[in-house]
């Protein structure tokens, strides 16, 4: 569905997003995940084509699209974290994008339909303002208005991240209906890991405007002190000290990346090499990935917050649970740094 | 304190028997304004439009001309159409002066900085979210520009309100581009001037509460508007 090549996007001096090169295929769910201010709104922006890249190349089905192009203008939508409503009633609000494409037919029909599938009663809400609403309610109409538009994608800027648990249900399962029903393809940016995880067909970790394929077990910022010759040291809130190799000028977030963690239980610590330091944590949260075989676990570390993926026999053979304490080792030279 | 109360039995008198010199004013006022105010609207929404929507060079500049132009003295701006409108005026030979559309001309350049500051601010203090929301749903250039527009009708109903407001009660323009001439350019507020001048005080409070009452009516009739859209 999509492709993107080469993407670098300034507001004004700041260097807000650098990707070189992803494919997001048709009717997938694609999470996105990173800290605010990483890039994911201004990604979304991108790709619903609201916004043009300042370098590189969006392609949209094979063809390189821009804002306004007829290619995406009304297959694309985006619902953003808090969405604006025009100051009309619900149901101008959700059949104003039919009524600029031409398509009225059964307008009434489509626009109590869109309201049903966001679980709002139409017979309640679509003679309401807009301002009669709360903002669980609006959110959901906002849905509405582009769940009634049957887009090819659908991107969601943190559609749940502040409403209540019902609203945030709702959402998503209208949500995944539109991939269901209509084949929509999902880019969703959230820190919610049930959709992350439960629902996702992939998750992309953003940070700093740049893609992590890999994942993203944890970001630290500094302060960092001298630790010895060649490395640096992160004190921690409890004492303990993460070391990182002193990076190139200019780099200040130290990356762990997932893939290069292991996890052991305390005093059954295997016999460490030089090279490995080790971090005493907590298991957070345990979540089940969608294919049934991977274990997204968190540990906390003090104030920081490690993601890992395991295999659920991992998990099983770990005896993993929340609130279990850990022990995560790295390789204390092979911490990147962004 | 009794030209008060004698006024205020004095304005009903006037309105109930139909007083010939009084509703002749009514009627000058009501014709003068709502012409400004129809030219204003129809110069001063897209002008504003294109001033809080638009970034261009020479924007602020713009904006602080036009915020100065709220400040125009109303005996200045008739003592400068008169001159243009006056026979031996630029303008002379098109016969304006002291005439009601002689009067308007005037009342456009007091109101139409007021409908072009307050509509651009109306359009600048429209949510950003607005424009990222319209795009997303569809909309091309001019079906955005056209939905902000009616976004922030409420804005420019308030500018309407406010520019009405200051060409019904001004006298500086009716009283020097009209002439105050009886039964054709004589307006409420130039015949309370003449009435005070004249020491008849109670009739100038009189005319004083109808101008009172016809902003009263037009108020309401916005405020209607208003809940209505």
């Amino acid at each position: 569905m999509y492709h993107i090549q080469d993407v670098d996007h300034y507001y004004g001096e700041k260097h807000v997003l650098a990707i070189d090169d992803i494919s997001i295929p048709e009717a997938s769910i694609v999470g996105l995940i990173g800290p605010n201010g990483s890039g994911k709104s201004t990604l979304l922006k991108l790709l619903g084509f609201l916004e043009e890249p300042t370098y590189g190349s969006i392609f949209f089905k094979g063809q390189k699209a821009a804002p306004f192009s007829s290619e995406v203008r009304f297959k694309v939508t985006l619902l953003t974290q808090e969405p604006y409503l025009m100051r009309r009633t619900v149901f101008e609000n959700i059949a104003y994008g039919l009524k600029i494409r031409g398509d009225t037919k059964d307008l009434n029909k489509r626009v109590e339909e869109a309201l049903a599938l966001v679980g709002l009663a139409p017979e309640n809400f679509a003679r309401r303002r807009w301002s009669a609403l709360s903002g669980g309610e609006a959110q959901r109409v906002a849905l509405a208005a582009r769940l009634v538009l049957k887009p090819e994608v659908l991107l969601l800027d943190e559609p749940t991240a502040s409403v209540d648990a019902d609203s945030a249900r709702l959402i998503r399962d209208a949500s995944l209906k539109a991939r269901e029903e209509w084949g929509t393809t999902l880019v969703v940016a959230t820190h919610d890991w049930q959709w992350l995880f439960e629902t996702c067909d992939s998750v992309r970790h953003l940070l700093h405007g740049r893609l992590f394929r890999g994942g993203l077990g944890c970001a630290v910022q500094g302060p960092w002190k001298f630790s010895r010759e060649g490395f640096l040291q992160k004190e921690l809130k409890d004492g303990q000290c993460l070391i990182a190799p002193t990076p190139e000028e200019g780099k200040q977030v130290a990356i762990l990346d997932p893939a290069r963690l292991r996890l052991a239980l305390p005093g059954k610590v295997p016999l460490l090499k030089w090279n490995i330091n080790s971090l005493k944590g907590y298991v957070s949260r345990l979540f089940l990935e969608k294919n049934g075989e991977i274990v997204q676990t968190a540990i906390k570390v003090a104030e920081l917050l490690v993601a890992i993926r395991l295999e659920r026999k991992q998990v099983e053979l770990l005896k993993l649970f929340p609130g279990r304490e850990v022990i995560i080792l790295y390789d204390s030279h092979k911490i990147e740094w962004l | 304190m009794d030209f008060i109360q004698d006024g205020f039995i004095q304005a009903f008198a006037l309105l109930l028997n139909r007083d010939p010199a009084t509703y002749s004013a009514i009627s000058a006022t009501l014709r003068a304004s709502g012409l400004a105010m129809a030219a204003s609207l129809l110069l001063g929404i897209p002008l504003g439009y294109l001033l809080g929507y638009f970034d261009f060079r020479l924007k602020k500049q713009i904006r602080i001309i036009v915020d100065t132009l709220l400040s125009l003295p109303t005996v200045f701006i008739g003592l400068v159409i008169y001159a243009l409108l006056t026979r031996n005026g630029p303008l002379g030979e098109a016969g304006l002066l002291f005439t009601i559309p002689g009067i308007a001309i005037g009342q456009v350049i007091l109101s139409l900085p007021i409908i072009i500051a307050l509509t651009a601010t109306a359009v600048e203090a429209a949510d950003n979210k607005l424009h990222i929301t319209l795009m997303s749903l569809g909309a091309n250039r001019r079906q955005i520009a056209a939905s902000t527009l009616w976004e922030v009708r409420l804005g420019i109903l308030a500018a309407a309100v406010t520019a009405t407001g200051r060409v019904l009660t001004e006298v500086g323009i009716s009283l020097m581009i009209g002439g105050n001439i009886k039964w054709h350019t004589r307006t409420i507020t130039t015949a309370i001037a003449l009435e005070t001048s004249k020491g008849e005080f109670g009739m100038g409070i009189a005319l004083g509460l109808v101008l009172l009452l016809i902003a009263l009516t037009v108020n309401i009739s916005l405020a209607g508007l208003r809940r209505r859209i």
